[in-house]
């Protein structure tokens, strides 16, 4: 992650309400907070993360607020009172939990008047002593509820009677507005778009579905038991410098040997899945590199022209991608859509040097540390890898580590790649004179064919090869069918984490692999598999009885993780009264084996059971 | 034990297509029985076994040899070994023993115990002969397979944990973690998976965990452990304690980015996590009183610092909170993480199944039972249509019961095939899913944290000069209502435009269409 916020940046902006707005950080403009103020950009920008920041009252001479950074021993000094006061985690005070009431952490409420005056504040204390006297049980238990805006009315009442207002005025509690104090509501965190803070946010304050209900426990799980990691430092076929009378024949072909550290992902997530891997292999946020990040930030200027990708030919002007999130319907986070545009990276308008352009057939994809992405509909549905600045739909992107480390294929491309158009169509050919006598647009059309074809061509067949390092899923397809095409694509060995919402369909994935199915399956019950190979038993479409063949995984797991969240203060440290329900989120897993030549017996304590079954089924031969 | 020789990677990182000799090898007995195992080369009889070192297993043996160069992942068979030149078998301690020390396996593993006792013979190795029955699976080493198997010597953090705190301390590739103590090396392994970046060339800074522990033979053993993994490279062990020592390494700061502390009182070691050199009050005793003057911090100082500690009671959880705030960590959050494993299988449940084990020989649902009942009552009225002496009437009554059930079980006893023919016994039944017989209810309290970077004065003055204010032009964020109208109006307009570009997007589609055709 970069040490501070870069112009154009995205961010979460964590309010003292608790709630987070997902904002980009465009240089030279106001960032409204709504009804806690407004501050320039340029006040964040170039400052460190994690920070929090009092907005301040403007200067008579100036129209904006300028912010302050609040010191860690104010933001707890509240916390240190407690500590330090008397009867602080003493029986006494945890006795008298009972009755103390006290509003959601680090909030203060003030009753202000219809002129804005601020008639009573509240402070621990005062709620404490007053509850018992003027409140009725179940407006004591209305408070106690966590999220104080059921209490508001009940707050506002303890605070009237404080001030013994309601003696005084046939009061209306309409007369009397109750307001966050104003020293916390000005009160911001700005925190940095990694993974666990989006996902956070998707799941907490967006669309849950959108990510699967996928929580950080799931991400944590799938991760390491899918073991993505980095997988090698990268490596590049060499460019055949190809001449462009050269058809697909002059196309490097794949080579097993080099292909290494490589993960299949099928991903329902919208990116979420497929940036989690990204971030654990090293590829999902560009130029982080510590030295080279405090470099560029020297040479980085303010402005956001989009500096042309690598070193293609100039296209058409470019294009806005489709808005992929559903309109805003909250007023209150207009700017929380995910971006459309890739961002516009102000470290190349220094100009770069220019690599001589490799030729049309040079394969632009490591062959290390990538993931490939299976994808049910003929574009992936990746958008929220714009957050980090990545565009799958931009056909002409800035540098970014994933533009060649993600490579992308329809299951159509991968199982059945003739009926695919990109991958079957030959490329064009010309030589080098008709090809200086074209118009340059023509030109660029036809070196753009070109190099798709090469690139998908590539993609296709590196995939079809197979020797994958693992699988990971997060997707609403069946997850037996995945595994079907899957499967014999994995290396020996290598592992397989699938995530799913809910527990059913893993269940019925890993009831393919059960202790009775496989030893029916090699005992014979399975009459048609009869004299296959290993290779051919890899590849077996299965039956009814044996949707997968379940010789092909090992240590077959389910398992399902909770994260209970706790308030610790002073004699007040208790797990959270309520907290996010959904779905639970389960992880399947598992490890690619490969099968011995032959029937292999179990022995000991299975050889009882598996006689039974044997004996159960008529057909074993 | 030969070390592995660093031929390339750590096989944690990257294993190779297949298994290796003298590299660490994980066979998998049955799915929850795991056995760490140098695979030894082939050099001949080895501990009286003709083909060289063996495992010995309850699922049978296994001679290294039949392990060797084969696809990780691979099935083996058991061997029929010839102990013909060892004789009499040695002692079940012995062998569990001598095994313990070769590969250091877990000590709740001793049903299998394995012999690869060094000490070779010249003799040619034997080739092994297939037994008929008995298989494992050898695997690839991962931090996940080696923390269910590795040999204990602390309490160790188990997967469900650390894969949890370390996407919370943002442990990536590059990142330099800071682990204290090191106990078993359980969260290490998943530690150095997740920063390595490559192995670092001289001088150059990647990521690596800087590892300590105090505890002298603990560190002797997780020494020769991490050279034998290749991960010595990756892993600066310390032997060290961090309460009075701090975290610096040769006077020089590891620079962290992420910090994790599996330690009695993380309080103590709080203070050494700082960007500035502690006040004494902060600080365990006295022994840094004088190394102040050359104190550095070993925190990233151009980053925030992502913290996690590891405390299993309550009262650790609130000292080190109390701690943190005093010493300016933000975001303090604390969680417990439980986790769960399920087994499915089939829930069997009817009258007219068979009797195999698992099967639950009751009424499968209402109208079974009914049925059930009815006939036994037919049976019990053609029965009391007899006449008989009226005293045993109850008696009868039950015997009545009785015959009928068995009858109805004998007679059901030919119907099973019929009744599920065309359904497999494997797929008979419900679909049921459930939890372990015992579930691990609390490990530990995880505490996560964050330390800011420093900002000073002149850092901001230094900013304020690069980002002037005053030249703002638009509004984003959350609006009130007058820069909301502006907004609509500005959106308007872009709808117009917005339009004009969706046509721009069409063309270009269709000519893509007419691309890939063309
Ligand atoms: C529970 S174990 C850590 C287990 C480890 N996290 C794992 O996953 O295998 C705690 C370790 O911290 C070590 N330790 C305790 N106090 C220490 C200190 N002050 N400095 C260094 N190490 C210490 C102990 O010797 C012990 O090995």
């Amino acid at each position: 992650m970069h040490s501070v916020v870069r112009p154009n940046a995205w961010v979460a902006l964590k309010l003292p309400s608790g709630s987070t707005k997902v904002i980009q950080i465009a240089p030279n403009t106001t960032i409204s907070l709504g009804k806690y103020g407004s501050f320039p950009s340029n006040l964040i920008i170039g400052r460190p993360y994690h920070l929090t920041f009092e907005l301040q009252d403007k200067l008579p001479n100036e129209t904006f607020s300028r912010l302050r950074v609040v010191p860690a021993d104010e933001l707890y000094a509240e916390v240190f009172a407690e500590e330090a006061g008397p009867g602080c985690a003493t029986p006494d005070a945890a006795g008298a939990n009972d009755t103390v009431i006290s509003t959601t952490d680090g909030e203060e409420f003030s009753l202000v008047d219809d002129k804005g005056n601020v008639v009573a504040r509240s402070n621990r204390e005062v709620l404490d002593e007053n509850a018992r006297q003027t409140l009725t049980q179940d407006e004591i238990e209305e408070l106690k509820r966590e999220g104080t805006n059921a209490g508001k009315d009940v707050i506002a009442k303890l605070l009237l009677s404080h001030t013994a207002l309601d003696q005084k005025t046939s009061f209306s509690l309409a007369k009397y507005k109750l307001l966050k104090t104003k020293k916390y509501i000005r009160r911001f965190q700005v925190l940095p778009i990694d993974v666990e803070n989006l996902a956070h946010w998707q799941l907490e304050e967006r669309d849950a579905s959108k990510i699967m209900d996928m929580r950080a426990e799931m991400i944590g799980l799938v991760g390491c038991w899918g073991n993505v990691h980095y997988g090698g430092d990268e490596v590049f076929l060499p460019d055949p410098k190809t001449s462009s009378a050269e058809g697909a024949g002059a196309c490097v072909p794949v080579d097993r040997d080099v292909l290494k550290g490589r993960w299949l992902a099928v991903d329902d997530t919208c990116g979420l899945l497929v940036a989690a891997m990204a971030e654990r292999m090293g590829i999902l946020y560009e130029g982080e590199n510590t030295e080279s990040e405090v470099k560029a930030e020297e040479h980085k200027g303010m402005a956001t022209e989009q500096a042309p990708a690598r070193s293609e030919i100039p296209e058409k002007p470019q294009s806005n991608t489709p808005a992929t999130e559903s309109t805003q319907k909250d007023g209150d986070a207009e700017m929380t859509d995910a971006p459309t545009k890739p961002v516009k990276r102000e470290s190349d308008v220094k100009p770069k040097q220019l690599n001589p352009r490799p030729s049309d057939f040079a394969t632009p994809y490591s062959q290390t540390n990538t993931i490939t992405v299976i994808h049910a509909t003929s574009q992936p549905n990746l958008s929220l890898l714009n957050y980090w600045g990545f565009d799958i739909t931009a056909p002409n992107h800035p540098p970014h580590p994933l533009l060649n480390h993600l490579l992308t294929l329809s299951w159509l491309q991968l199982l059945k790649p003739e009926l695919d158009t990109a991958y079957s169509t030959p490329p064009p050919t010309a030589t080098p004179e008709t090809l200086a006598s074209w118009k340059p647009s023509r030109r660029g059309n036809f070196h753009r064919k070109r190099r798709r074809y090469a690139r998908i061509r590539h993609i296709v067949d590196s995939t079809r090869t197979g020797n994958f390092s693992g699988l990971v899923c997060a997707s609403t397809m069946d997850p037996i069918s995945i595994l079907r095409h899957t499967l014999p694509l994995l290396a020996g060995g290598a592992p397989v984490a699938i995530y799913s919402p809910s527990v059913e369909s893993l269940a019925a994935l890993a009831d393919c692999f059960s202790v009775p199915r496989r030893t029916a399956w090699v005992s014979g019950a399975a009459p048609e598999i009869e004299g296959m190979s290993n290779e051919e038993l890899e590849r077996w479409p299965g039956n009814e009885r044996f949707p997968l063949n379940p010789t092909l995984l090992q240590g077959v797991s389910i398992q399902t993780s909770r994260a209970r969240r706790w308030q610790v203060l002073p004699g007040r440290t208790h797990p959270l009264m309520t907290e996010r329900g959904g779905a639970d989120g389960y992880v399947f897993t598992a490890w690619k084996a490969i099968p011995a030549e032959g029937k292999v017996a179990a022995k000991g304590k299975f050889k009882r059971r598996k006689v039974e079954s044997e004996a159960a089924t008529p057909a074993a031969a | 034990m030969t070390a592995t020789t660093r031929n390339g990677v750590s096989p944690f990182l990257d294993p190779g297509p297949h298994t290796k000799a003298n590299s660490l090898a994980i066979l998998q007995l049955s799915r929850d029985n795991l056995l760490p195992v140098y695979l030894k080369p082939l050099t001949g009889e080895h501990d009286g076994y003709a083909e060289g070192a063996v495992v010995n297993t309850r699922y049978g043996s296994f001679p290294h040899s039949t392990m060797l160069n084969v696809p990780w992942g691979s099935q083996i068979r058991a061997s029929k070994v010839d102990t013909g030149s060892r004789g009499r078998k040695r002692k079940r301690e012995d062998g569990d023993d001598a095994f313990r020390e070769a590969t250091g396996a877990s000590e709740k593993d001793n049903e299998d115990l394995a012999t690869a006792v060094t000490g070779d013979s010249a003799a040619a190795v034997k080739q092994a002969v297939a037994d008929t029955s008995g298989f494992i699976h050898v695997l690839p080493p991962t931090p996940e397979l080696w923390t269910t198997s590795l040999p204990h010597r602390t309490q160790v953090v188990y997967t469900p944990d650390y894969s949890y705190i370390l996407h919370r301390i943002r442990a990536r590739p590059g990142s330099v973690l800071i682990e204290a103590g090191a106990g078993s090396g359980s969260f290490t392994h998943a530690a150095v998976r997740a920063v390595y970046n490559g192995y670092p060339a001289e001088g150059e800074r990647k990521g690596k965990v800087f590892s300590f522990e105090f505890h002298e033979q603990r560190y002797h053993k997780m020494k020769q452990e991490l050279s034998d993994h290749g991960l010595d490279e990756l892993v600066q062990l310390t032997h060290r304690d961090v309460y009075n020592g701090g975290f610096a390494v040769d006077g020089k700061s590891p620079e962290a980015d992420a910090v994790f502390l599996d330690l009695p009182a993380p309080w103590e070691a709080l203070p050494h996590l700082s960007r500035r050199r502690p006040a004494s009050s902060h600080v365990n005793g006295s022994a840094t009183g004088n190394e102040q003057t050359d104190w550095v911090s070993p925190l990233n100082p151009n980053k925030s610092v992502y913290l996690c500690t590891f405390s299993p009671c309550i009262e650790q959880v609130t000292r080190t909170v109390s701690a943190m705030r005093r010493l300016g960590w933000v975001d303090i959050d604390m969680v417990e993480i439980a986790n769960r494993k399920l087994h499915t299988s089939r829930e069997r449940v009817g009258l007219n199944l068979n009797f195999d084990r698992g099967v639950n020989n009751s009424a499968h649902d209402v109208e079974e039972a009914i049925t059930r009942l009815a006939e036994i009552e037919a049976r019990f009225r053609e029965h009391a249509a007899k006449p008989r002496d009226g005293d045993e009437e109850m008696d009868s009554a039950d015997e009545a019961a009785e015959p009928a059930g068995q009858n109805s079980a004998a007679t059901n006893g030919g119907t099973p095939a019929e009744a599920t023919s065309g359904t497999a016994p494997w797929m008979e039944g419900r679909l049921i899913t459930r939890g372990e017989p015992e579930i691990k209810t609390h490990t530990s309290y995880l505490v996560f944290a964050v330390l800011p970077r420093e900002w000073t004065e002149e850092d901001e003055a230094a900013a304020a000069v690069k980002f002037p204010v005053g030249k703002e032009q638009k509004v984003i964020g959350a609006m009130d209502r007058a820069a909301r109208k502006q907004e609509r109006r500005e959106q308007l307009q872009q709808q117009q435009q917005g339009a004009s570009s969706r046509k721009a997007r069409r063309k270009e589609r269709d000519e893509k269409m007419a691309e890939v055709s063309g």
